[in-house]
């Protein structure tokens, strides 16, 4: 019957919709992998991930995975088989992470030298207590990159055996080849007032600021991906996560803000040894860790010109750049970050880590 | 059989047809407004709407402020800036406590070490050239060895 068939098709089209309204408006299980909290400052947690290899298998040097102040860092524990924390402990890392919570209205005064001479050596000295050793590495990814450098920095001699930065925005120097320099040009942006307005700055005016990068992508593109694939349930699970984290926004420090966009993006002190972090400067020279920078040769947020010159600055003798096709976050959480990025990161600190 | 299971899962997408055509569309147009957003014109559009925003809701803010001020004083309600003022007075005592009990860890080690040092006479009874090596006690954590 022609009803019968017109019936069947306007039922598999609304189930279809039924299917495409669930995934984008519920939540993903994400950050599964299991840890304990091991430390605790204001909104700031220290998470240890249970080990999963044997004590005398694993590696001597514990890692510390520091991501960004504006996103949750449930970014690098994504979901159960795509989590480079998962990865990572599978391979014998005692891996932590330091989740920088969301800051509130009175945590507006908090600065780039509060989260890297204030947060980061409590976070890192209870990590040394715990792990039973003075070394450790520590992983910088994005804002994170910028505060574990200046970290690195300032405290040379807490042990730090191995810096690893990803995606990290250091030098500000090629403002015409950042949009986000010309957006937040003092000609057009005046942080102050905003700030004044807000305390700190809206998670929603950051997430439209990395959607606008490239709005067909983020605002048609994305949802016309899941649309298509929402009969692959690998593809929807993969989608619905990244989603979850994306649209799982926070407010960013309001005077550490300030920080990022007079003094970095308009200023360029930190590659121009002027910034002042805590009454002193940064000298970038102290940083003897072993480095490994990975880039994003598609990254439009952090181009790949942002993360070139750290390894000019730096005292460090063991140092390498890595670049890898992808963008900002997909070289880490990307379908073949599992392939491209995580094995290096992993065989780079093998040696590194005994 | 594996095909005929993924088929019956298949539902009915009546843009499936289209798909072409809307990915070739929204390629150029995804370039285009990409150029777009690199402009200054976009960003001195963008600054400016924010700008507009923030002068034409001051007035607003400020008199909105001003009349919680005196409500929650006439209430002897505590203010947003007091109670925030109260939370940053206890960060900085969650600083000093996170410091007196890292302290108190590296003094509970150095006792632990004492009194170990003390059960081995021994090894003191070598002479000043011995050297002696506490051990780690599980306060110390697992120190994972590879």
């Amino acid at each position: 019957m022609p009803e019968e068939a017109v019936l069947d098709v306007l039922g598999g089209f609304e189930e279809r919709l039924h299917k495409f309204n669930r995934v984008l408006f519920s939540k993903a299980q994400i950050a599964q992998t299991p840890k304990e909290t091991v430390w605790a400052l204001n909104k700031a947690r220290l998470y240890r991930y249970i080990p999963q290899v044997p004590a005398q298998a694993r590696y001597r040097v514990p890692l510390l995975l520091v991501f960004a102040i504006m996103n949750r860092p449930s970014i690098l524990d994504l979901r159960p088989g795509h989590s480079f924390v998962e990865f990572m402990v599978g391979k014998g890392y005692d891996v932590y992470l330091l989740d920088w919570g969301a800051p509130g209205y009175e945590d507006r005064h908090m600065k780039f030298d509060d989260y890297a001479l204030e947060y980061l050596p409590r976070a890192v000295r209870k990590l040394k207590t715990i792990a039973g050793g003075e070394e450790f590495s520590m992983l910088g990814w994005c804002i994170g990159a910028i505060l574990t450098t200046i970290y690195a920095a300032m405290r040379p001699n807490d042990g730090l055996r191995n810096l690893l930065l990803l995606t990290a925005p250091l030098d500000f120097s090629n403002r015409d080849g950042l949009t986000f320099a010309r957006w937040t040009d003092e000609k057009y942006f005046d942080v102050d007032k905003v700030l004044a307005k807000f305390g700190n700055m809206p998670g929603e005016m950051i997430d439209y600021g990395a959607r606008a990068l490239k709005p067909v992508e983020n605002y048609i593109t994305s949802f016309c991906k899941l649309w298509d694939n929402l009969d692959d349930p690998r593809a929807v699970e993969s989608w619905h996560a990244m989603n979850t984290w994306v649209t799982d926004t926070i407010p960013m420090a309001g005077a550490a803000y300030r920080q990022l966009i007079v003094n970095l993006y308009r200023r360029n002190e930190l590659m121009e040894d002027r910034l002042q972090i805590g009454n002193q400067t940064v000298n970038l020279a102290q940083i003897k860790a072993n480095l490994l920078t990975v880039i994003a040769a598609g990254d439009h947020i952090t181009p790949p010109c942002q993360s070139e010159a750290i390894l000019g600055k730096v005292a460090s003798r063991d140092k390498e750049i890595y670049r890898i096709p992808g963008g900002h976050i997909g070289i880490m959480a990307g379908s073949s970050a599992h392939r491209t990025t995580w094995p290096h990161i992993a065989g780079w600190l093998d040696a590194r880590s005994r | 059989m594996a095909e005929t299971e993924t088929e019956e899962k298949k539902t009915y997408d009546p843009f499936e047809p289209f798909r072409g055509m809307r990915d070739a569309y929204l390629e150029s147009l995804s370039k285009a407004m990409t150029d777009v957003v690199n402009t200054e014109s976009y960003a001195k559009a963008t600054g400016a709407m924010l700008d507009c925003y923030l002068t034409a809701s001051a007035p607003f803010r400020e008199a909105l402020e001003r009349s919680m001020l005196q409500t929650m004083e006439q209430l002897s309600l505590p203010t947003r800036q007091e109670v925030a003022g109260l939370a940053e007075r206890f960060t900085n005592v969650e600083m000093r406590l996170d410091d007196i009990d890292a302290k108190l860890e590296e003094l509970t080690k150095e006792f632990a070490a004492m009194r170990q040092a003390a059960k081995e006479p021994a090894s003191f009874a070598a002479g000043p050239g011995a050297t002696h090596q506490p051990r780690r006690d599980s306060s110390q954590g697992e120190g994972a060895r590879k």
